[in-house]
């Protein structure tokens, strides 16, 4: 997939934004950013000419169980470079900027990722679940995930809380 | 006056039935619930022979082989279905207007069951020999839009009603143009008696000489019984089966029924105005004519309705308002115009 | 002055033409569209947690039943994610196979595509056609790896078995074929009047649109953008192969099936050329019997069938990935439901699911 963003150009991201940083060892290193900065340098990202990443290729969150760390692709078709962008996020209650504000393209990714994921993207049109039941409330792909009981209540298909093993 | 076998055998029937009761008022009365009867048979039966003929032939347009698994060749496997029709479940939704929900297939029967009477199967063998029989052939076709529009309305559900919404949209677009198509046969002959249009093709069939009407007519006969590709009252991969999306079991096979018998209808109808009806070469005798066009026509309007994708509701209506009815009035006139140059020369 | 009023018309999960069990609550006035709304999660089954339970070698099964009808391309996805994650150099001949395959599988399931939109504007009789043919593709994997539709044959490292002559042989077969089928597909519904009425000019997303929606595969094409990942990553085997990829105009329905029809005779032009340049040596790298990627991430795209199908895959050094992500094609290009119903009539919403062609194991995953 193309080739990597240069890694010369990384460094004035660096000088630009205070909070951003990689790691220069790697050959194709992570750009990390607080998630103050995140939108900003998101824009700057897309609007630059001589960046111009036009393309959101992929979005997602990981959980490391101390953090939780959302991961964005990006891809600029004009200049056939990608670069992957990443915010570490508190885990017991992630918040980040909605990025549907630059990629409207991201919607349907970023209620993925907050109903399996947990991460509340502020200034999303339309924040709900996607997948899982909407009376759900569990993150089913963090690492500590207990599958939730169904009972059917009145008629409604409800979950609770598993009773302990023992 | 008539010949044929089917006349003499009523006519015997009917002498048989004068020397045993004699009074002729219930000698009457018997003989037309007699030949109701048969008619209704003809009916049902030919809705059996329909099922399994359709779905033959529609197997061999799309290179499958078909049902072939109930009786020599799955010849039974259109009884099968209506016995498994029979054992299904009557589930009635709530919700409901129940009256015009029950009522509906039984009345959408009734029209596609009336017209038979109307029919001229050989010569001199039609039930009632009407004065205005196309007028009320057609009349009485028309009335199928209301119990499609009832169940629709009755189901309580949207795809229903859309459907029935559908129905009068369409019968409003293409009754007219087919009324007027007809026209031109009416003016030719001079009658709007069965027999008599009969009668009047037996030199030159209607076709040859009613070419635009034939036209205007197969495809508003189309429409007219639901067939693809204007099958949009039914349109199942849009709104699932339309007005009878709700029912189940025998009433969804009544309307089933009804619409074998309109597409046996429409093959009739098409042999009867414009192939000649009974009329061919000696050498049959004239039923046996009159069932293989019927036949042919019918197969024709399969292959139509398989090889076709379903047109959509704007398009199709604005075809039936803005091409069809222009070319109709104008048929009506040209035909106007050749029965005066006709008369004159 | 009648008074109208607009309801909501829920299409789904079961509907005849919702393409599995994706729900549409399209909202009316009368029967034109004012706004379509689709609902998923029927079919989710949570693959992504599983794999992380499993092994990298195990987790390849799941990936088949993402997009089940080509499901292929799913595995060569995943496979070259993790090669790239453990750094594992395929044999030529394994590129060419897998080219061979993902590109079969391609026109299979573009066989679905059109049968299925045949189908959804009534005439079933298209869809017998596309799937006759469909069975040729699936008898060749049948040949080749004894499955037919989750194949499970690209395999970590390289391919599963090595391809038989008697394979190579019915594949030329097929390729032979193929002009002819294409030209029996356009006789029976590309020339058709009412078929042609119904997809032009309906549905219109424009090149903007396309990129806004991030929408990929052959849908972004049909609006006119240049982006096929086999073109621009040129991943795997695909650098050697000349081919062209087919740009719609005006991005609306025709659009969208005239470039699947001209997407068909490509993949026939790939797989000539790669059986025809079909190197010799080993069908499989040497791949360690307990699979450990180093400490790290990795993200791979592929073009699938329906566009971009990413694979995103944190190792921590175990035998099994700790998160693998999923980018789904057809999950993000249905995005562009709501604009392509709007504005049309409920008959138009059908050709739209048809055009847009998702496919519910992959969009809910």
């Amino acid at each position: 997939m193309g080739t990597y963003f240069e890694l010369d150009k990384l460094d004035l991201l660096k000088d630009q934004f205070d909070t951003a940083e990689y790691d220069a060892e790697q050959a194709e290193p992570a750009l990390y950013i607080g998630k103050e900065q995140l939108l900003d340098l998101m824009r700057v990202l897309r609007e630059t000419p001589t960046y111009s990443f036009d393309r959101m290729g992929m979005l997602t969150a990981v959980d490391y169980k101390e953090y939780i760390e959302m991961v964005y692709s990006l891809y600029s078709r004009r200049y056939d470079k990608w670069v992957t962008v990443k915010v570490k996020l508190d885990r017991d209650n992630p918040e980040v900027e909605s990025m549907t504000q630059i990629w409207e393209g991201t919607n349907f990714e970023e209620r993925e990722t907050y109903d399996l994921m947990g991460v509340k993207f502020l200034h999303h049109p339309d924040l709900r679940r996607i997948l899982m039941p909407d009376n759900y409330e569990a993150h089913p792909l963090r690492k500590d995930f207990v599958p939730l009981e169904p009972r059917i209540e009145g008629g409604v298909l409800t979950w609770h809380k598993q009773r302990s093993m023992s | 006056m008539h010949s044929g076998i089917l006349y003499s055998l009523g006519q015997s029937l009917r002498e048989i039935l004068t020397s045993l009761i004699g009074v002729p008022i219930l000698v009457d009365l018997l003989m037309t619930i007699i030949c109701a009867t048969i008619l209704l048979l003809i009916m049902a039966t030919s809705a059996l022979v329909f099922t399994l003929g359709e779905r033959k032939i529609c197997a061999f347009i799309q290179v499958r082989i078909g049902p072939n698994r109930v009786g020599p060749g799955g010849l039974l496997q259109s009884v099968a279905d209506m016995l498994k029709l029979m054992d299904k479940e009557d589930i009635v939704p709530r919700g409901i207007d129940k009256w015009l929900w029950v009522l509906s297939p039984i009345l959408l029967l009734v029209p596609s069951a009336l017209i038979y009477a109307f029919f001229p199967f050989d010569d001199g063998v039609i039930l009632a020999d009407v004065n205005v029989g196309l007028f009320l052939l057609i009349a009485i076709t028309s009335q199928t839009v209301l119990p499609f529009l009832m169940g629709g309305y009755a189901s309580n559900s949207k795809y229903s009603l859309i459907g029935g919404m559908r129905t009068v949209a369409q019968m409003l677009g293409y009754e007219v143009p087919m009324v007027f198509a007809l026209m031109g046969i009416v003016m030719i002959t001079g009658s709007l008696k069965m027999s008599a249009i009969v009668e009047a093709q037996s030199d030159v069939w209607f076709i040859v000489l009613q070419p635009l009407a034939f036209l205007i007519y197969i495809i508003t006969a189309l429409v007219e019984s639901n067939r693809p590709p204007f099958n949009i009252v039914e349109g199942e991969s849009e709104i699932i089966a339309g007005p009878f999306t709700e029912y189940t079991g025998m009433r969804w096979a009544l309307f089933f029924l009804a619409e074998f018998s309109n597409l046996m209808c429409i093959g009739i109808l098409t042999t009867t105005l414009f192939l000649g009806g009974w009329h061919g070469p000696d050498f049959l005798p004239g039923f046996c004519w009159f069932w293989i066009k019927t036949f042919l026509c019918v197969l024709f309007y399969q292959w139509v309705g398989w090889t076709f994708p379903r047109a959509r509701v704007d398009s199709m209506l604005s075809f039936g308002w803005k091409v069809l009815l222009p070319i109709a009035l104008i048929n009506v006139l040209l035909t106007g115009v050749g029965i005066y140059v006709y008369n004159v020369m | 002055m009648a008074q109208t009023e607009k309801y909501v018309l829920n299409m789904g999960p079961q509907h005849p033409s919702t393409h599995g069990v994706l729900q549409v609550q399209v909202e009316l006035d009368g029967e034109n569209i004012v706004g379509a709304k689709p609902v998923m999660g029927y079919l989710h089954r949570g693959i992504e947690k599983l794999m992380e339970s499993r092994t990298y070698v195990q987790c390849v099964p799941f990936t088949d039943r993402l997009d089940y009808v080509s499901a292929m391309n799913n595995n060569l996805g995943f496979c070259m994610a993790v090669e790239k994650l453990a750094g594992i150099e395929v044999p030529e001949r394994a590129e060419y196979i897998r080219v061979i395959c993902a590109e079969l599988n391609r026109i299979a399931s573009h066989h679905v595509f059109i049968g299925s939109l045949t189908n959804d504007l009534g005439s079933a009789t298209g869809m017998i056609y596309a799937f006759r043919d469909r069975e040729k593709i699936l008898d060749l994997f049948n040949i080749i790896c004894g499955a037919r539709m989750t194949a499970h044959y690209i395999r970590i490292g390289g391919v599963a078995a090595d391809a038989q002559d008697e394979f190579l042989r019915d594949t030329q077969k097929f390729i032979d074929y193929v002009p002819e089928m294409l030209d029996e597909y356009n006789k029976l519904f590309s020339g058709n009047e009412i078929f042609q009425a119904r997809m032009k000019k309906t549905s219109i997303i424009t090149k903007e649109m396309a990129l806004k929606f991030g929408m990929s595969g052959p849908n972004i094409r049909a609006s006119g953008v240049d982006y096929d990942i086999r073109k621009i990553d040129k991943y795997g085997a695909y650098g050697k192969f000349d081919f062209e990829v087919p740009l719609g105009k005006r991005g609306d329905n025709w659009d969208r099936y005239m470039i699947r029809m001209k997407e068909i005779a490509e993949s026939a032009k790939i797989i000539q050329q790669a059986l025809d340049n079909m190197p010799e040596g080993p069908y499989m790298a040497k791949v360690p019997k307990v699979l450990r990627p180093p400490k790290g991430d990795a993200y791979h795209r592929v073009e699938n069938t329906r566009g971009e199908l990413g694979f995103y895959i944190v190792s921590d050094g175990s035998t099994k990935p700790y998160r693998v992500h999923i980018r789904r094609p057809s999950f993000v290009n249905l995005q562009a439901l709501d604009t392509m119903c709007k504005g049309m009539l409920l008959a138009d919403a059908v050709t739209a699911f048809a055009t847009i062609d998702p496919l519910m194991g992959e969009v809910d995953c």
